[in-house]
């Protein structure tokens, strides 16, 4: 989830691994690998309390299947280490699109059973949720949030990357995403602040990325590397308009702060419920992500945690106040665009991803 | 205890035990990645080859090298005038100083660089003072910067660098500096010719132990640096973590690895023998000649060091009101350093008390909630005890096994004493992330990556390297006569050992079961990786919960944490207090 990318940045940004382990309840011990249990990844803060309140602890009631909830994060280099020494400690986690389909093409991740899901609910979740390796937990968004104090609504907001991209008839100070993982960055927004046109993003010319970027690097305060810290900046007024996940800007909102969201050119990605190969428990796994991509589970979810349910049938169950909250409100949908995982993962003429080629660039381009 | 008395016989048989358990946990693995990058069987430089393809890699490599070296050159310019200053203080004052040194160097690292991130960040401590004094209207941009990382990283090292120099100038006979005044050398002819040469052997050893340690930062520039102020270890890290491809994480580690061995073994033998002729002990046995020991070995007998004053007192030059020293500017000076020191610390505690939702500072009330929130939070609480129980399993197998190698390491020729020592210290020296997926890899073949155990053993491994140092420095100071006359009584070797050497050595064995303790308790690189998702420790969780969540329970934790150095200090006192007579009457008798 979002939360899964926050970690591995922080990762960079702290350590290796910041893989943490179980709740406390049973730190210390890898839990049994009976089958009546599970090891589930389910993300920290806010985000791991909404998991375990919609999924975990409802999949228990149903199935008696106990859920070991791990409230951080998983990444794809754990899963591959855990899944190539033959040591697999997580039975259910998510990875993000991009992640997912490398991990998939790795062979690193169980064959999702959709025998297990029930037609409707299998009508309900879109068509890009449903690959062969994971189903698409939530879709969640990068959007441009500013704070109201400096843009009032009497007076000239930025509307669209271009006026973001433009600090002299915006000023203020801003923060964008970093790009050191590759496959998120301020990307698609370079190339829509430079003009090109949301449906010609991909295949992105990361040349122009590059030329884009040097332009609005004097600007940025911090390239920021995890939800926290733009919840923090944000709530400090220590920036004025920042690139920021809708989750967090929400929760700020919510909390009273002079914030809001544009969702104009909102950047759209999403995580998938994966099963790592070898997973001791994988039945009672297999069942847990059919249980967790239901329509009214993800309702319950949305309402805890702001973000787009995977299933289109659960907007049928949500308030409109709650689901005016969700960036794949069909209102804000139109004026989206989707993180292509698919271009990240194609491998150039020099022989690397395009992830890894933006890994590269980044690089060197920050030490410039 | 058959086994075990057959093992005494042979002092090298002691070491086996330790020998194995590095050779398990890190040193099998550790040459397979080696040969994973070199690409054996084929053996090819490819790896290494696209390393340094990529301009980045050798940009950031150079970076690295270069903030290492400013941050030791930092270090050294402001610990070497500390160092003199603790040293020609007052003793009680001497003492207290050290101490103030020494709670920093103890507190967790993590703590720590929070710390200044609360204090330097735009709404921090700093800028909120400024701005409500309205000296500015907008923060001033102090984080995110190469000054601020060297602040952080010089707070982190200055200990580091400040310890060894006070145990060598200790070391330095003060009736030499007199010598020279009467024979007519002015106060700074006499510290040039004299005392600075003398000294040259600590200001090394702690340049040398610095500029490692920096070598392998990275949590402190990754959270107090800008953009550009990347380092090498945070490339490994996020290879490791975007793509598990061992023979290219394999080829960068041991490019670090590289430049760390090729500083110390062109520093280490380019001085060496200026270090001999500067000495006016000459160093006992060629282990003293590895930095690392030495500086580890002086830091442990700057602890004893009351005990050996005794000794020294007639010996001591008592340096009379003729000092021309500013004494204004010295103490102001020292001032700022021990603030420096030990504000960051103050801000964290004060901070812990706050009763807002945010990380604010000054507070907008005082509440408890923040503590109330960690005792009362299991997966806190829980966290610690984790911690707690894997840092006893530590300092048990690390004293254990480190003690028996430091006994038989005192036993045997002092040339392979010293490669043997080496041997047994690499996990402390080598970067850590380079440990870490070593260790890895070598918890994998025995099944424990995920359990608690796993974890003890890979913090074993850096720990077992910290006793056997401490060890030996307390069994350097030990006289041998003692057994010798024990056995004349016809002790066997076992009851020597345990009535004879055991006791005299106690403070050794109790500050490396604590050291080891200490080095368990704040781990937090590894053990992400040997954890396995399935082991939450107090580290991981404060890393988490920076992450996730931004409420001060962070605060209250990193302020028990600070807490924990002062316990361990009292502990320390307790214990050499209580030994100090058997220990002066061991000294008495060598002396005599």
């Amino acid at each position: 989830m979002k939360y899964e990318i926050n970690r591995r940045r922080l990762l960079q940004a702290t350590s290796t691994a910041m893989a943490a382990g179980a709740l406390s309840s049973i730190a210390g011990r890898v839990a049994a690998q009976t089958p009546n249990q599970i090891n589930v990844v389910l993300g920290g803060g806010d985000w791991g309390k909404a998991n375990i309140e919609a999924y975990a602890k409802p999949f228990e009631a149903e199935t008696g299947i106990k859920v070991n909830p791990i409230t951080d994060d998983m990444g794809m280099g754990q899963v591959e280490l855990m899944v190539k020494s033959g040591n697999v400690t997580v039975d259910v986690g998510a990875l993000t699109q991009g992640s997912g389909l490398v991990a998939a093409k790795k062979g690193i991740l169980e064959e999702i059973d959709y025998s297990l899901f029930r037609k409707e609910e299998l009508d309900g979740i879109y068509e890009f949720a449903k690959q062969p390796f994971g189903v698409a937990n939530l879709i969640y968004s990068y959007n441009m949030v500013y704070s109201t104090d400096v843009f009032p609504a009497d007076k000239p907001r930025p509307t669209n990357w271009a006026e973001f991209w433009d600090a002299d008839k915006f000023p203020g100070v801003r923060t964008l995403v970093s790009g050191q993982f590759g496959s998120e960055g301020p990307w698609e927004e370079a190339l829509l602040a430079d003009g090109v046109s949301p449906d010609k993003l991909y295949p992105m010319d990361i040349d122009r990325v590059f030329a884009s970027l040097d332009k609005i690097k004097p600007h940025i305060r911090k390239w920021w590397s995890s939800g926290s810290e733009i919840q923090q900046m944000l709530h400090d007024k220590v920036v004025d308009i920042a690139q920021s996940y809708d989750g967090r800007a929400l929760l700020l909102i919510d909390q009273g702060a002079a914030t809001e969201i544009n969702r104009n050119q909102a950047k759209l990605q999403w995580d998938y419920w994966v099963i790592p190969k070898g997973s001791p428990n994988a039945k009672a796994a297999q069942k847990f992500i059919e249980f967790a991509t239901r329509a009214e589970r993800q309702a319950a979810f949305c309402q805890l945690f702001p973000e787009g349910p995977s299933n289109g049938n659960a907007f049928k169950l949500l308030p409109e106040k709650v689901a005016r909250k969700l960036p794949t409100h069909p209102d804000y949908i139109k004026s989206s665009v989707s993180i292509n995982g698919k271009w990240y993962n194609e491998v150039g003429p020099s022989g690397v991803s395009n992830t890894e080629m933006l890994i590269q660039r980044w690089n060197e381009w920050i030490l410039q | 205890m058959k086994l075990l008395r057959r093992m005494a016989k042979v002092p090298l048989g002691l070491t086996a035990p330790a020998f194995a358990l590095l050779l398990v946990v890190f040193g099998a693995p550790i040459t397979l990645l080696f040969l994973s990058s070199v690409n054996a069987p084929d053996f090819s430089f490819q790896y290494y080859g696209a390393f340094f393809a990529q301009p980045a890699n050798v940009r950031v490599l150079f970076q690295t090298i270069e903030i290492s070296l400013v941050a030791t050159a930092i270090c050294l310019i402001v610990g070497y005038p500390t160092a003199y200053l603790i040293v020609t203080a007052s003793k009680t004052l001497r003492m207290t100083l050290i101490a103030l040194v020494i709670i920093p160097y103890l507190t967790s690292g993590l703590a720590r660089t929070y710390a200044w991130i609360v204090i330097l960040g735009d709404r921090g401590v700093i800028n909120n003072i400024l701005l409500d004094v309205g000296l500015i209207d907008r923060p001033l941009q102090l984080i995110y910067n190469r000054t601020a990382v060297y602040i952080g990283m010089v707070h982190i090292m200055l200990p580091m660098m400040i310890l060894p120099l006070v145990s060598a100038m200790m070391g330095i006979d003060r009736s030499l500096m007199a010598a020279a005044r009467s024979m007519g050398a002015g106060p700074f002819t006499a510290f040039r010719r004299v005392f600075l040469p003398l000294s040259i052997p600590g200001a090394r050893s702690g340049s040398l132990l610095v500029f490692v340690f920096c070598l392998g930062f990275y949590i402190t520039p990754a959270a107090l640096g800008g953009l550009r102020d990347a380092m090498l270890s945070t490339f490994i890290a996020a290879e490791v973590n975007s793509s598990f491809d061992i023979p290219r994480i394999a080829a960068a580690s041991f490019i670090l690895l590289g430049f760390a061995i090729v500083v110390l073994s062109m520093v280490g033998l380019d001085l060496s023998g200026k270090q001999e002729q500067s000495q006016t002990r000459a160093p006992k046995g060629s282990m003293s000649r590895l930095p690392i020991v030495l500086v580890i070995k002086r830091n442990f007998s700057e602890i004893l060091r009351p005990y050996r004053v005794k000794r020294w007192t007639g010996r001591r030059y008592v340096p009379g009101a003729e000092r021309r020293w500013p004494k204004v500017v010295a103490i102001v000076f020292i001032v700022l350093v021990m603030a420096f020191l030990l504000f960051p610390g103050i801000i964290v505690v004060i901070m812990s008390f706050s009763s807002g939702a945010f990380l604010q500072f000054p507070p907008s009330g005082l509440s408890l909630q923040w503590y109330r929130s960690f005792f009362g939070d299991a997966s806190w609480s829980g966290a610690a005890w984790t911690s707690v129980e894997i840092g006893v399993e530590v300092a048990v197998i690390s004293t254990l096994l480190g003690t028996l190698a430091a006994f038989g390491l005192s036993r045997i020729s002092a040339r392979l004493r010293g490669v043997l020592t080496m041997i047994i210290i690499t996990p402390i020296t080598f970067p850590v992330i380079v440990v870490g997926i070593a260790t890895y890899l070598g918890l994998i073949q025995i099944g424990l990556i995920g359990t608690k155990g796993g974890i003890a053993l890979a913090h074993s491994i850096g720990a077992v390297g910290i006793v056997v140092v401490i060890v030996s420095a307390t069994l350097a100071n030990f006289d041998r006569t003692l057994e010798q006359a024990a056995k004349s009584m016809r002790a066997g070797p076992l009851q020597t050992f345990f009535r004879v050497t055991l006791p005299l050595i106690r403070p050794g064995v109790i500050g490396g079961a604590m050291f080891a303790f200490l080095q368990s308790f704040d781990e937090a690189v590894i053990t992400s990786l040997v954890g396995g998702l399935s082991v939450r420790t107090l580290p991981l969780k404060m890393l988490e919960n920076i992450r996730h969540q931004i409420d001060p329970t962070i605060a209250a934790v990193a302020s028990l944490l600070m807490l924990l150095p002062l316990i361990w200090m009292l502990v320390l006192y307790a214990v050499w207090w209580r030994s100090r007579p058997s220990m002066q009457r061991t000294l008495q008798e060598a002396a005599a």
